[in-house]
């Protein structure tokens, strides 16, 4: 059973890890079939993650309630959101309107999830601009040079910003294609070498945490 | 405690009330101050006017109602620009919150446009798997989705003509609010099935997607409201995003203002009590 356990997921990981890094380099017809079919398994098992996501979420929040555990009417609320959701949307067969009329599902998405959504990302800009004046000084050089060019790219980025100061949209032009895009290629080099190393690692059965037993 | 010491710890309600002030009232009178158009929007907006009718654009709506504000007017320009164009347009999205937005938007302009359904354009809605649907599609689209959103078979559209994988796309853009978006559609769709390619965002996002633009990964970037802005003025048919350019103008003004004074008071501060020190030793 141990075997099961640990060194098959292993070997399955090696096998599929180097054919499938290798099938990228080989458009043969029978290496692109074998792509096509795996993919679809991966939407399949991508179809179940979400199930089991779903249940998980259901499950954690069945047990918050009828522990009676600090915040279960949030809980609570959550349940009957999800439940009345997925019930009404099976219900209108997941459309949100038919022949041009909206369902009870589509309701609650136009009118509950929409301005939910919308308002919750709105808010952030009045949180940033609080924060932006309690925390944004120039304590150090470091902080300093972040400033100027925030304030910078933030004038320029808006009509308002080039018509008081002409010349930032071609400063905040310059800040953003020359250091911004330097400095993100290299953290994107080193985040994706990072990501080279960790393959091989998982692949060759260096890194074995995915199986949920650490090390051994 | 000295005035700025006060300054500095004001009621954040009144910094709300500025804020709240300054995206108001532009909404209510708009300035319409001139918007200067990027070439990153121009690499997008050129492409797409050079492609001749009938050729396939990909709109990938990968976007969350939170994202609305800033997408939902990208999307619509864009749109509006392929119907003009005549292009086969194929929508579709990665973010299964986003599919009833997408539908709308869909729906909406291409009424607009006098546009019909699986004939001129066609939704296919979403599917499970993220990344993985993009290499699905380049393999094989209709196995990929079988069925439209609205349930129609995919094989037996006119729009998707000679369309078989991703490999038959002209154009795809995505227009991302995070991920599955433009750097997917890059990796797993682009670098292997060699369409052209062109990506939208949030403003927060837009410098994360430099190095892709300047590597001529993607041809053009949207960012933002003002990249919707600057489209919706190259297409002559300004909606939403310019309107909302001017609040943004403010807020943005607002904000550096606020953050000068709350610089010139801390320093302030400090002088004061660098003196005090000095008094005090």
């Amino acid at each position: 059973m141990i075997f099961f356990r640990r060194q098959m997921p292993v070997l399955i990981t090696l096998v599929t890890g180097l054919l499938f890094a290798g099938q990228y380099y080989v458009p043969h017809p029978a290496s692109e079939q074998l792509l096509t079919t795996v993919t679809k398994w991966l939407q399949i098992v991508g179809g179940f993650a979400l199930v089991l996501g779903v249940t998980s979420l259901f499950h954690l929040h069945a047990v918050k309630i009828h522990r009676r555990e600090a915040g279960w009417g949030y809980s609570f609320v959550l349940y009957t959101g999800m439940l009345a959701t997925i019930v009404l949307g099976l219900m209108a067969g997941g459309k949100e309107s038919t022949d041009g009329s909206p369902t009870a599902f589509g309701w609650i998405y136009s009118y509950m999830l929409v301005p939910l959504q919308g308002t919750m990302f709105a808010i952030l800009a009045f949180f940033i601009a609080s924060a932006a004046y309690r925390s944004f000084r120039a304590r150090s050089r470091e902080a300093a040079v972040l400033l100027v060019a925030a304030v910078i790219v933030m004038l320029g980025r808006v009509p308002l910003g080039e018509y008081l100061i002409p010349i930032s949209g071609d400063v905040s032009q310059w800040i953003l294609n020359v250091l911004n895009a330097s400095v993100r290629r290299a953290i994107l080099i080193g985040v994706s070498l990072g990501a080279v190393a960790l393959s091989f690692k998982i692949i060759f059965g260096v890194e074995r945490s995915y199986l949920g037993g650490g090390k051994e | 405690m000295s005035f700025a010491e006060r300054m500095l710890k004001i009621d954040r309600r009144i910094i709300f009330l500025v804020i709240g002030l300054c995206t108001l009232l532009p909404l209510l009178y708009p300035v319409g101050l001139p918007i200067r158009i990027s070439p990153e929007v121009h690499g997008v907006y050129d492409y797409i006017d050079s492609m001749p009718e009938g050729s396939v654009f990909l709109l990938s709506l990968d976007f969350d109602p939170a994202s609305k504000p800033e997408l939902q007017p990208q999307a619509i320009a864009l749109l509006r620009h392929a119907f003009k164009r005549n292009l086969r347009v194929v929508a579709m999205t990665l973010w299964v919150t986003g599919t009833g937005l997408a539908d709308q938007i869909l729906t909406q302009v291409a009424r607009e446009a006098g546009k019909e359904n699986g004939k001129d354009y066609v939704f296919l809605g979403w599917s499970p798997g993220g990344s993985a649907v993009i290499i699905n599609m380049g393999q094989d689209l209709y196995g990929t989705f079988p069925s439209d959103y609205n349930g129609n078979a995919t094989k037996d559209l006119i729009v998707l003509d000679g369309v078989q994988s991703l490999r038959d796309v002209t154009y795809a853009v995505s227009l991302a609010a995070g991920n599955p978006g433009v750097e997917a559609w890059y990796v797993f769709g682009k670098d292997k099935y060699k369409f052209e390619l062109g990506g939208g965002c949030t403003g927060v996002m837009a410098p994360g997607l430099y190095p892709l633009l300047r590597s001529g990964q993607i041809n053009g970037l949207i960012g933002g409201l003002r990249g919707a802005s600057e489209y919706e003025t190259l297409i002559g048919a300004k909606g939403r995003a310019v309107a909302g350019m001017d609040a943004q103008s403010a807020t943005h003004v607002a904000i550096v203002v606020l953050v000068a004074i709350c610089n010139i008071f801390y320093f302030s501060m400090r002088r004061t009590a660098k003196q005090q020190g000095h008094i005090g030793s």
